[in-house]
């Protein structure tokens, strides 16, 4: 149906060129930004990325995280540009997979999607490990800090054991699915736009201006009275001690450890663009995924070097750096390093205000989960509607318009992920920001190819313009390969990243096996496509008009 | 291998259907549809309506060449080639480029709303025409079949355009067969907001198909190929509108209701059919079951060049589905 409506006249006075409009139905697409752009600043885990620099500041020693931030978002923002130009030109669910399906071929679409897919369903499950560990583990050991009651971190800490770890993941996944089982994406969204204010205020704004009116001596003295309610007399001493035994030395700025330190930041600006994966759901205006994508990047920029001052204000690099080095039962933090919404609670010497802080940093880690859900269930609904998987895959229940079966099969297989992690070490070794990051790869080249492969797509798009006689979708791709492919060579490059080609030689081999197994898979759904009659290689294909 | 609906039917050669909708008078995309046929081995075309366009570009005589607004942008062209290449610009967008003078833009400009209605049906009739000559260049003497009906937007001669057509085949408010099934047509949907030219109270269209489907030789092996989609079957999802046919907003978004028609939900579960097509709502693509039957609808995204269509195998009383986006 339609918005068109009404007869206009060529406007203006004489006779002045313009349109003549009939009366008559039509395509209607307006648009909500914000829900993307929520998606987004959320589900690429900016505060919980903050949180793993400092806790691995001591691997990076000498890191300028100003500079790394500023590195990190450059080498993602043409991606994010590409990604909202792809997401205008092909405004249809499961992302990538259509992007590259159609730009590239269905097999490479599918593989890439299929492994990011893969990645994910792997990761979700240490979601409920930081959420045990940083949320209510730290907020239990906050109360006790705070109020001396060894009961909270009691508390707390049943959430680390096997069974916390398990339950509250489970628990967390039934919640994430039943949203979207009750009340669809439109719940979805009310309940991340309540989520995305609580996560701002709490792991954003407060511990900015926790850091405005705390400085560096009043951050020790709360430090010494909080642990002394853990059980340790003068913590920072016993801090500083421990770090040296363990060889920490103050260092000065190192560019090649901040370069190194990328790795990191890359679980921010790699992945900040995902909304693209429920674009068919995005209703569109002018600017929609602009906004959302490399507007995102500016926000999450813009967040984290109004941080970063406050954070330091309060624990500045030494502080931090030792805190990598030493041994946490020694200055009373048994459990484990404390993560910065912990420490900006501490600074803020409010169990109130400690509460908000690591409320809205823990929301956010639960947020995730049903983000993923969503992420990877229109995932399966693409590969489903293009009838690479089985039919059953994109049914929609009529009442909450959500793919149930797809949601269902991934809340199972994030289950299995939350109890490998909780009862065995399985996962331990994995590392899933290089098989991630290969998809984002494939994507960069699509953008360079799309005006040459479907050149009509293009034609009828707002980026159907050159720039010194090259396309400008194919520039804005080769600046986001270029960008993706040096991040991709700093998680190869960087020891602590995981995925290094010296630390942990197998992890590119086991990258690159996904992609076999999903070309397999796409190999045999279309032979047997093929024997019911149905061409999978012409789904995307171009009719020739002549 | 049953995951994937294997064993399920015989071996039999399938017939292959591909089905597109809302082309909206853009050219591009009819020239790809006549060319299906060949493309994907298709035995049968079906074209479920809407194939006219929605707005007139006037090209104003001006010295020696045409002042056009194109896009919120004025421009001022010379040179055969180039106005050529303009039009074809602005026929891909599903627009009819017009050569106009001066004085005939205000003559127009000064119509009245019915009597600018009939004018753009001679100017989108004198396209269609053209439209169906190519049909029959490219489709003339082939077997296969290529079945065309208005939609609720085609102005009325869009109809007997058809009618009279040797390169296509007729099929609105008909019971035609082939290939062993048989296919009940109507393009008329329900009342719109937009009081579009052919729109049919529920009772009526409930009327029209039933006297059709009755009529089938074989329900289970039986087409329904109806431009409006069931009510309620997330085929017919799109924003609510106010009597000024202004969006209804919901909080800070367009709020969403079902559009389809009852009167063809009520036939579905009614008759059953094998298969059931439709088009009407562009931006509610998808397939569903209502019963046994498995009704579609490919959704339009006209305005990019791409047909949105669905290619379908027919079995026995199996049928399997692929959306296209060609």
């Amino acid at each position: 149906m339609s918005t068109d409506s009404g007869t206009a006249a060529p406007g203006g006075a004489g006779a002045s060129p313009g349109l003549f409009t009939r009366k008559a139905t039509g395509l209607v697409r307006e648009a909500k930004t914000r829900d993307a752009l929520f998606y987004n600043l959320l589900w690429s885990s900016v505060a919980l990325t903050f949180a793993f620099y400092w806790l691995f500041f001591a691997f990076y020693p000498g890191a300028n995280p100003y500079l790394g931030i500023l590195i990190a978002a450059g080498l993602g923002l043409p991606g994010s540009f590409l990604y909202a130009m792809l997401t205008q030109i092909m405004p249809r669910t499961g992302g990538d997979y259509v992007f590259n399906s159609r730009a590239l071929h269905p097999s490479i679409g599918f593989a890439g999607n299929f492994s990011y897919c893969f990645w994910l369903a792997i990761v979700i499950g240490v979601y409920t490990t930081y959420f045990a560990a940083y949320g209510i583990g730290a907020w239990g050991r906050m109360m006790t800090g705070f109020t001396g009651s060894t009961g909270w971190v009691d508390f707390g800490d049943w959430f680390s054991t096997e069974w916390g770890l398990f339950i509250t993941g489970t628990v967390a996944l039934l919640i994430s699915a039943a949203l979207f089982i009750r009340g669809g994406t439109r719940l979805f969204f009310k309940v991340q736009a309540v989520g995305f204010v609580v996560y701002v205020v709490g792991a954003f704004v407060l511990p900015a201006i926790v850091g405005l009116f705390q400085d560096q001596g009043g951050f020790v003295s709360s430090f010494n009275e909080y642990a002394a309610n853990l059980g340790a007399t003068d913590a920072v001493g016993a801090l500083k001690d421990s770090a040296a035994e363990a060889g920490y030395a103050s260092s000065g700025f190192d560019l090649e450890a901040t370069i190194k330190s990328v790795s990191i930041l890359w679980f921010i600006f790699g992945f900040i663009y995902s909304s693209n994966y429920f674009a068919g759901e995005i209703r569109v205006t002018r600017g929609t995924h602009l906004k959302s994508m490399p507007g995102a990047v500016l926000l999450a920029v813009t967040a984290l070097l109004i941080l970063i001052p406050s954070f330091l204000s309060v624990a500045d690099y030494d502080f931090n750096g030792m805190l990598g080095f030493a041994d946490p039962a020694a200055y009373g933090f048994v459990a484990g390093a404390p993560a910065y919404p912990e420490i900006m609670a501490i600074a803020s010497s409010s169990p109130v205000f400690g509460t908000v802080i690591i409320l809205g940093f823990a929301l956010g880690l639960l947020l995730w989960l049903p983000q993923t859900l969503l992420l990877v269930s229109r995932s399966m609904f693409a590969w489903s509607f293009d009838r690479i998987m089985p039919e059953k895959l994109s049914y929609v229940e009529p009442r909450s318009r959500s793919p149930l079966v797809a949601i269902m099969v991934m809340l199972v297989l994030s289950i299995g992920s939350t109890a490998i992690y909780a009862f065995t070490d399985w996962f331990s070794a994995v590392s899933v920001l290089l098989g991630l990051s290969l998809t984002l790869l494939i994507t960069s080249i699509s953008g360079i190819a799309l005006p040459f492969r479907q050149p009509a797509m293009v034609e009828g798009s707002p980026y159907d313009r050159k720039v010194l006689g090259i396309p400008l979708i194919s520039l804005v791709g080769g600046l986001a390969l270029l960008g993706f492919g040096a991040a991709i060579g700093i998680i190869l490059w960087d020891e602590g990243s995981g995925a290094s080609l010296s630390a942990n030689p197998g992890k590119l081999q086991l990258a690159l096996l996904v992609y076999v197994v999903a070309f397999a898979i796409y190999w045999v759904a279309r032979a047997v496509r093929k024997s019911q009659g149905i061409d999978l290689s012409l789904s995307h294909r171009e009719l020739p008009p002549e | 291998m049953a995951l994937f609906g294997l064993g399920k039917g015989n071996r039999e050669k399938p017939v292959r259907l591909f089905y597109a909708s809302d082309i909206h008078g853009t050219e591009v995309l009819w020239r790809k549809f006549l060319n299906a046929a060949k493309s994907y081995d298709a035995d049968v075309l079906v074209m479920g309506g809407d194939l006219t366009g929605k707005a007139v570009i006037p090209l104003v005589e001006k010295d020696d060449g045409y002042e056009v607004e194109l896009f919120g942008e004025r421009q001022w062209i010379t040179g055969e080639e180039k106005v050529a290449e303009l039009e074809r610009q602005v026929r891909g967008k599903g627009m009819y480029p017009h050569r106009m003078s001066a004085a005939e833009v205000e003559r127009v400009a000064a119509l009245t709303e019915d009597e600018r209605e009939e004018w753009f049906a001679e100017v989108m009739l004198d396209t269609f025409n053209q439209w169906l000559d190519l049909a029959g260049e490219r489709l003339g003497g082939s077997e296969g079949h290529c079945f065309v009906m208005p939609g609720n937007d085609d102005p009325p001669g869009v109809a007997e355009a058809i009618e009279r057509s040797g390169g296509v085949e007729a099929c609105d408010g008909k019971l035609v067969e082939f290939d062993g099934y048989s296919m009940v047509s109507l393009g008329y949907s329900n009342p719109t907001p937009f009081d579009s030219p052919r729109e049919l109270p529920e009772d009526e269209i409930h009327d029209r198909v039933s006297a059709l489907a009755d009529a089938a030789p074989d329900i289970s092996r039986c087409v329904f190929n109806l431009h409006v989609p069931p009510y309620d079957s997330q085929l017919d999802t799109a924003p609510e509108l106010d009597e000024n046919l202004q969006v209804v907003m919901a909080g800070s978004e367009p709020k969403q209701i079902p559009v389809g028609s009852t009167a063809v939900r009520e036939l579905i579960e009614e008759y059953q059919p094998l298969l059931a097509l439709h088009g009407h709502v562009h931006e509610s693509a998808g397939a569903t079951r209502i019963g046994r039957t498995l009704c579609i609808n490919p959704g339009s995204d006209y305005h990019t060049g791409r047909i949105s269509g669905c290619l379908i195998a027919l079995r026995g009383e199996d049928v399997k589905h692929q959306f296209i986006n060609g």
